[in-house]
């Protein structure tokens, strides 16, 4: 800092001096230097396979399989062809509505019901309250692969097997418990003064809800709607035990079988993969600005 | 809160004896009792929810497990006790499931509370670009399973995959490493670990951005080292949302199923068969659903032990 302090007053700002200016003052080159060096290693892990699976799917199929290194393909092996291929396949198209319609209808469905919840255990008082929010916690507990069981057993029994409502109840629940939590974590920060205003005006409950709670709380709505949604989208458990056919299907879970069906078709199926983890990346990139404070503000009130 | 406004007006409206306050508490009352049910209310469509469709098919499924039972044919049932339960303890492979899914559990929560540690410390620090590293960071928390499992596949492919290609360059070993019986069970939770660490790392970064900045300037004050500040602010400030990340991985970990499921479907030769693998095999490939649910009713056991002993540690510190 003395060095800076000199340079300032002579008045001649080196480039070693901007960039300290420009890191703030408490972390010194060294450190910042280090900060980098730590962060590309572990950035080199998390980004490098995303990184080399989308650049694969742009490869012509004779150097997609290439037993030498070729990073940049050049210009003539860059081809589209491969998302023709899977843009084109009726079942990919098949397996991607189905996919929208469970995920929308999951989400919407954990959202109408989580909000009612929240607003109950965040606003009232009532014996078991405080058990009843751990109770649906603790189901998280419960082994996926025990329940899908018994569950299978049940819609079969109601004629639900190979049905969109039984595939979407059961991701409805997976996503409820922490959906509730953080929707109650949010609404505990919005002041009840502002719905005790709204109650003394004549507001009914659901109105308060509906015209000061979920307006205020957006934020959490939109990270407890993304949570969910990503639940549903990316599940392959339920869905390869309740569905048995192509009309019910979801992307992961026919992924799976073309990958592991077909004598396989590198090209074909990572840009299957891709976009199908496409709408979760959309999805995340719109509300990830939400996330921190939605970890934050959990943690906080867990105390 | 509402009650006290009745009570502010009932007292404005001056002196009332007898009859009228009688009817005052009633309607108090009501009201008071009014306002609880439409809480009750409103939390009833989750919990009935919850109720039927995860806390009643576990109670079966504890039920199935004194039974025989065939996916064939659903309609047989026979009791049978205890009998799944002892057949477990005899089954080696129930034993190396057993094994392996606690190896995979440790080594997983150990690695990526660490890595997430580190990630945390260094995302939280004031430096350009950072903003756009924690974003970035979360995609493969994001990306669905079977996509991770893809993606890995691709890159550890023999003779094209990424990591064998780099291999060759400096005369490494070119091989399937999924399939091979050394490095699988590694190699899958490395999958977990690489998915999960971003998650850990952002939840305890929120935690820290959350420690007051005047603790540290004191301790800056007194002169404290770096190592220092870490050890005794930051350190004790995460314990509660440490806590919550290690149970939920650990939970995670232990009912591992989907991506060794599609990785490795428990191979080679039961390397990477886990508990959850297993009680999918049993109940609908080999359509032993008694046998499969009793497997699965020890994991619930165990995870049930692992939380509350775990809470209870950390509730006395």
């Amino acid at each position: 800092m003395a060095t800076q302090n000199t340079n300032r007053q002579s008045g001649r700002r080196t480039v070693s001096d901007r960039f300290d200016s420009w890191i703030g003052e408490d972390t010194s080159i060294r450190e910042a230097i280090g900060i980098y060096g730590a962060l590309s290693l572990y950035f080199i892990w998390f980004l490098v396979p995303v990184g080399w699976l989308a650049l694969s799917t742009v490869k012509a199929g004779e150097i997609i399989q290439a037993t030498e290194l070729i990073i940049i393909p050049s210009l003539e092996n860059i081809t589209l062809a491969n998302y023709e291929v899977v843009l084109s396949d009726a079942r990919f198209r098949q397996l991607f509505v189905n996919s929208i319609i469970i995920s929308f209808s999951t989400t919407a469905l954990t959202l109408v019901v989580g909000i009612l919840g929240a607003y109950s255990l965040s606003r009232f008082s009532y014996p078991g309250r405080k058990s009843l929010l751990i109770a649906f916690l603790a189901t998280k507990m419960l082994p996926p692969v025990l329940i899908i069981i018994p569950f299978f057993i049940m819609m079969w029994s109601l004629n639900l097997v190979n049905s969109y409502i039984g595939i979407i109840l059961s991701h409805c629940v997976r996503a409820l418990p922490l959906a509730l939590w953080l929707l109650k974590g949010f609404f505990d920060d919005i002041p009840e003064a502002l719905d005790e205003a709204a109650r003394i005006d004549g507001c009914s409950h659901l109105s308060v809800l509906y015209h000061v709670i979920v307006p205020l709380a957006k934020p959490g709505i939109a990270v407890a709607a993304f949570y969910t949604f990503v639940t549903s989208w990316n599940d392959f458990l339920f869905v390869s035990v309740l569905s048995q056919n192509i009309s019910t299907r979801t992307l992961p879970f026919g992924l799976y079988l073309f990958q592991s069906s077909n004598s396989i078709n590198w090209g074909a199926t990572l840009t299957a993969a891709l976009l199908t983890a496409i709408p979760s990346i959309i999805f995340f990139a719109l509300v990830q600005k939400y996330i921190v404070k939605g970890l934050a503000s959990g943690g906080m009130h867990g105390h | 809160m509402k009650y006290d406004d009745w009570y502010d007006m009932s007292t404005h409206s001056g002196q009332e004896s007898g009859l009228p306050r009688l009817r005052q508490w009633i309607t108090e009352a009501r009201w008071f009792t009014q306002e609880t049910w439409i809480g009750v209310g409103l939390v009833i469509p989750a919990t009935v929810m919850m109720l039927v469709i995860i806390v009643y098919p576990t109670i079966r499924a504890l039920w199935v497990s004194l039974h025989s039972r065939s996916f064939l044919n659903l309609e047989q049932v026979e009791w049978i006790g205890l009998a799944n339960y002892e057949q477990l303890f005899a089954d080696p492979t129930f034993t190396i499931a057993m094994t392996q899914t606690v190896l995979l559990t440790v080594g997983a929560v150990v690695s990526m509370y660490l890595l997430g540690l580190g990630l945390a410390l260094l995302l939280k620090e004031n430096l350009p670009g950072l903003g756009v590293l924690r974003s970035l960071s979360m995609i493969s928390w994001v990306i669905p399973p079977v996509v991770i499992v893809i993606i890995w596949s691709w890159m550890l492919e023999v003779n094209y995959g990424l990591v064998n290609l780099i291999f060759g360059i400096f005369g490494g070993p070119n091989k399937s490493w999924f399939g091979s019986r050394q490095w699988a069970l590694p190699l899958v939770t490395m999958l977990r670990v690489w998915k999960d660490t971003p998650f850990v790392a952002i939840a305890l970064m929120a935690s820290m951005q959350s420690i007051p900045k005047e603790y540290y300037e004191a301790a800056e004050i007194d002169g404290a080292s770096r190592i220092q500040k870490f050890r005794h602010i930051t350190l004790p400030n995460i314990t509660y949302i440490s806590m919550i990340m290690i149970v939920i991985e650990t939970i995670a970990a232990f009912n591992s199923f989907q991506m060794i499921f599609i990785a490795t479907g428990g191979g080679p030769v039961n390397s990477t068969e886990v508990l959850g693998t297993y009680v999918y095999q049993q109940a609908f490939m080999e359509y032993a659903l008694g046998y499969a649910s009793a497997i699965g009713a020890i994991m619930l056991l165990l995870l049930t032990v692992f939380t509350i002993i775990y809470v209870k540690i950390e509730d006395t510190d």
